[in-house]
């Protein structure tokens, strides 16, 4: 029984992980908390709906569902460039300070969510059923197909994601200007570039992360503000640690699963927020996270 | 006329609530996503004590702002060490509990369902004169050590606590200052409303306020009243569809942010100094 | 007349040993200068004296009383003050409230009298503008009071930077290449404005200068750091002769 619950949690946290790591990216490289990030994973869990909706007539079950990942992935990142177009570059080109980067974030990421709102707002919509809620049994174990898949598929992001990062050209490129982007720029990266890709690799990680929230939570447009567990993953895990958002969004999963268990849904959100307390006052900088020593 | 009043009164609560954001965010540089829970805090608990346990009003609004205060206790106090964007992702995180809360003790609160049977105590001129009082503490406190020290610290954090400045007390206590004051906004509110429920005290409302401040000028105490009086009080007076405004709002800021990053108002201030510039700019035309 | 004492100061960032080892002291009314080339460490001690950074190993020690440790305004308000190397002037603020702000800490009101606009909250604010005003009267910036630091000359920037510091009222005054930038008749300027404030005022300063004859001129001692270690100490006059210390900015000679 607390096997199951340990599976249904790191399902889940899986999951909260596509969140973190979105949030977290950009984060890291760009150095500042991407508001925006909740109201775009509401437009992508619609623009899987439409998707579904759209190509429900020729393709069912696995397929359909592939299908819709890839669009709402593929949305996700597009819609991450324009808003890094529309809402970041011109403060990134005249060096503003910080303040501006929020209150930017923060409005894209209400007008993304306002216009879901505005366009899909009294009704119900929920994505059809992929797959069978049958079980595979693993000896004494019986996993969930759908937990199984989103397991799998949300690692397989992630695992990509990470490849990209540490094993191709332009994750070297994201990676060295989160060091410093002056000395990256002199090596002949185009920042620009860099950041349009950051952006568009957080906004595949947003895409998924909407389908799967969309899937486990119905459709309803302030979905985007599950960002909330991202947040929290990252504080425990330690802001400004990809894997420290990683680990800290399965244990989350994996704590909530059974606070849910223990307290009810209704009350989770609270011991979340306590825990997230917890962790600040016995270890701020979370389990992986980086101390940065500012310099006089 | 009655219309005019409602809105004006709905529009001086709201000031009260954005007067907290100009303190932590405009003075102090903090983004809080947790002034609209104290707003439902403070609304919850006083309407709460006043309906189900009979305290009289003003002992009600009085312990609801004590609430605020522990309420920001408890979240500022480990927060306000760390670096600015903890305080953002914890006080999201403290405005989804809150609404949980809320949604989960229906027998005290009324869930979901909301709280209603609230008489209505809040007068306009209660309001005006919460408004008014609320605006000379902030600018007393802006033309002040602790104004000063917050505008310093939201400058440049490692040169303030070189000049000697307690960095995380004025945090602290600024954030408090505001929670408190926020809280009593909620108390003021419900009081007219006589209902309340949780899914008014989400984090855009928070979000709006910040956006208020910006589109005024984030270091100006009048843009702030002003903006609050243009953004609040005029798509009312409109008749404006309020699903169209929040997208409206953010438009408006996206402009600012690319063509007046200052805001309305930038950096000045409606003082006797200007007012006496404009009149002799007056005088000297005519 | 006080007197700073820094024990066997050590700190590492990741590998790299940036401080090794490093005592020094500074007594009574002096004016000690702390040289060295590019890298040696210089700005990291006054970053680990003022609480910047954290110690690994070693002690501060201010007329007796243990700094080591301390928050950053605590150890400002035990009265140590500085410049900053790279100038760090409160943008969003005038001239003169950029010196207020050092000097408010000391202001003897709350929140109480902020919120009642009491007198004593008036008292204490004419008295904290008339101290600040007094401050840039002492380093030539009267009249500047409400202009921008943004908009002020370099040379003006620094020496607003100083009456900032001289605000926090120290016992002891960091000064980080405070000449750094200025062109040699600024230099000169500079030089008697902080002999006049030394004999106004009854602190010690610390220097670290590259302008050796700022150094020379100012210090009655000097420590040599490279590298982190002390190199060598003494009056100018045994620096400059020192063997050692030439070397290690100018390279050794090829023989």
């Amino acid at each position: 029984m607390t096997l199951q619950l340990l599976i249904n949690g790191i399902s889940l946290g899986s999951v909260y992980a596509l969140i973190a790591v979105g949030f977290a990216l950009i984060f890291n490289i760009l150095k500042f908390s991407n508001f925006s990030h909740g109201g775009l994973m509401s437009v992508t869990a619609y623009i899987g709906y439409v998707a579904s909706v759209f190509f429900g007539r020729y393709i069912k079950a696995l397929p359909l569902f592939i299908v819709i990942l890839l669009a709402a992935a593929l949305g996700g990142g597009l819609l991450a460039i324009v808003v890094e177009r529309v809402a970041f570059r011109r403060l990134r080109n005249s060096n503003s300070s910080v303040i501006y980067y929020f209150i930017s974030s923060i409005t894209m990421g209400i007008l993304m969510e306002n216009s879901v709102t505005i366009f899909a707002s009294s009704n119900f919509y929920s994505y059809p059923s992929f797959f069978p809620t049958s079980v595979i049994r693993f000896g004494a174990l019986s996993v969930a197909i759908p937990d199984l898949l989103t397991f799998l598929f949300s690692g397989s992001s992630l695992v990509i994601l990470l490849v990209v990062l540490f094993r191709t050209k332009i994750g070297l490129a994201i990676r060295s200007t989160s060091f410093d982007t002056a000395t990256a720029k002199l090596m002949g990266m185009d920042p620009n570039r860099v950041v349009a890709a950051t952006f568009f690799a957080s906004g595949v990680l947003g895409g998924v992360a909407g389908v799967f929230l969309g899937i486990n939570y119905t459709l309803y447009p302030q979905l985007g503000q599950l960002i909330v567990k991202g947040f929290v993953a990252s504080v425990i895990g330690g802001l400004g640690s990809i894997s420290g958002a990683l680990i800290g969004a399965v244990l989350l999963g994996v704590v909530e699963i059974f606070l849910i268990g223990l307290v009810g849904a209704g009350w989770s959100p609270v011991v979340i927020f306590v825990i997230m307390l917890v962790f600040l006052l016995l270890r701020p900088r979370g389990i992986s996270g980086v101390i940065v020593q500012e310099k006089a | 006329m009655e219309y005019l009043v409602s809105t004006l009164t709905f529009t001086g609560i709201t000031l009260i609530g954005v007067l907290g954001v100009y303190m932590v965010t405009g003075l102090t540089g903090l983004f809080s996503f947790g002034q609209a829970a104290f707003l439902a805090i403070g609304a919850y608990i006083s309407a709460v004590l006043y309906k189900s346990l009979g305290l009289p009003l003003p002992l009600a609004a009085f312990v609801a702002m004590l609430v605020g205060l522990a309420a920001g206790l408890l979240v500022g106090l480990p927060t306000v060490r760390l670096r600015r964007d903890y305080i953002s992702l914890v006080t999201f995180g403290f405005g989804e509990a809150i609404i949980a809360v809320l949604n989960n003790t229906a027998n005290v609160t009324g869930g979901a369902m909301g709280l209603s049977g609230v008489p209505q105590r809040t007068s306009f001129s209660l309001v005006l004169a919460s408004v008014i009082a609320c605006v000379a503490v902030v600018i007393s406190y802006k033309n002040s050590k602790y104004g000063r020290q917050c505008l310093a610290l939201r400058n440049d954090e490692l040169a303030a606590k070189s000049m000697g400045i307690n960095v995380e007390r004025l945090k602290l206590v600024t954030f408090l200052i505001a929670g408190v004051m926020t809280s009593f906004a909620g108390v003021l509110y419900v009081f007219y409303t006589t209902y309340v429920e949780p899914g008014a005290f989400g984090w855009v409302i928070s979000a709006e306020w910040m956006i208020i401040v910006f589109v005024g000028g984030v270091n100006s105490l009048t843009g702030a009243v002003v903006a609050t009086v243009l953004l609040t009080g005029l798509p009312e007076f409109l008749r404006f569809a309020s699903e169209w405004r929040i997208a409206i709002y953010c438009i408006i800021v996206l402009l600012i942010l690319n063509f007046r990053p200052s805001g309305i108002f930038g950096e000045h201030e409606i003082s006797l100094d200007f007012l006496r510039r404009l009149f002799r700019k007056g005088a000297r035309t005519a | 007349m006080s007197s700073l004492e820094a024990k066997g100061l050590s700190k590492a960032f990741g590998g790299v040993k940036a401080i090794d080892n490093f005592s020094f002291e500074v007594g009574g009314h002096d004016i000690v200068g702390i040289i060295g080339p590019n890298g040696a460490g210089k700005t990291t001690v006054f970053n680990l004296l003022t609480g910047i950074y954290s110690l690994d190993t070693g002690q501060v020690f201010l007329d007796g009383k243990e700094l080591t440790g301390l928050p950053q305004h605590a150890i400002t308000r035990a009265g140590i003050g500085r410049t900053f190397q790279n100038i760090r002037l409160f943008r969003g603020l005038s001239v003169l409230e950029n010196v207020m702000t050092a000097a408010d800490p000391y202001s003897d009101y709350n929140l109480l009298d902020v919120c009642f606009f009491t007198s004593r909250k008036r008292r204490r604010e004419h008295a904290v503008r008339d101290l600040s005003r007094h401050y840039l009267k002492i380093v030539g910036l009267e009249g500047y009071e409400k202009e921008r630091p943004e908009s002020l000359p370099y040379g003006l920037q620094r020496k607003l930077e100083l009456a900032r510091a001289l605000a926090t009222n120290p016992k002891v005054l960091l000064l980080d290449e405070p000449a750094a930038g200025l062109n040699p008749s600024e230099v000169r300027a500079f030089i008697d404005l902080v002999r006049a404030i030394h004999d106004q005022f009854q602190f010690s300063i610390i220097i670290i200068e590259h302008r050796l004859e700022v150094v020379m001129e100012l210090s009655s001692k000097i420590f040599v750091l490279n590298f982190g270690k002390l190199l060598a100490s003494g009056t100018p006059a045994e620096i400059v002769c020192n063997k050692a210390v030439t070397e290690a900015y100018l390279g050794q000679e090829e023989t």
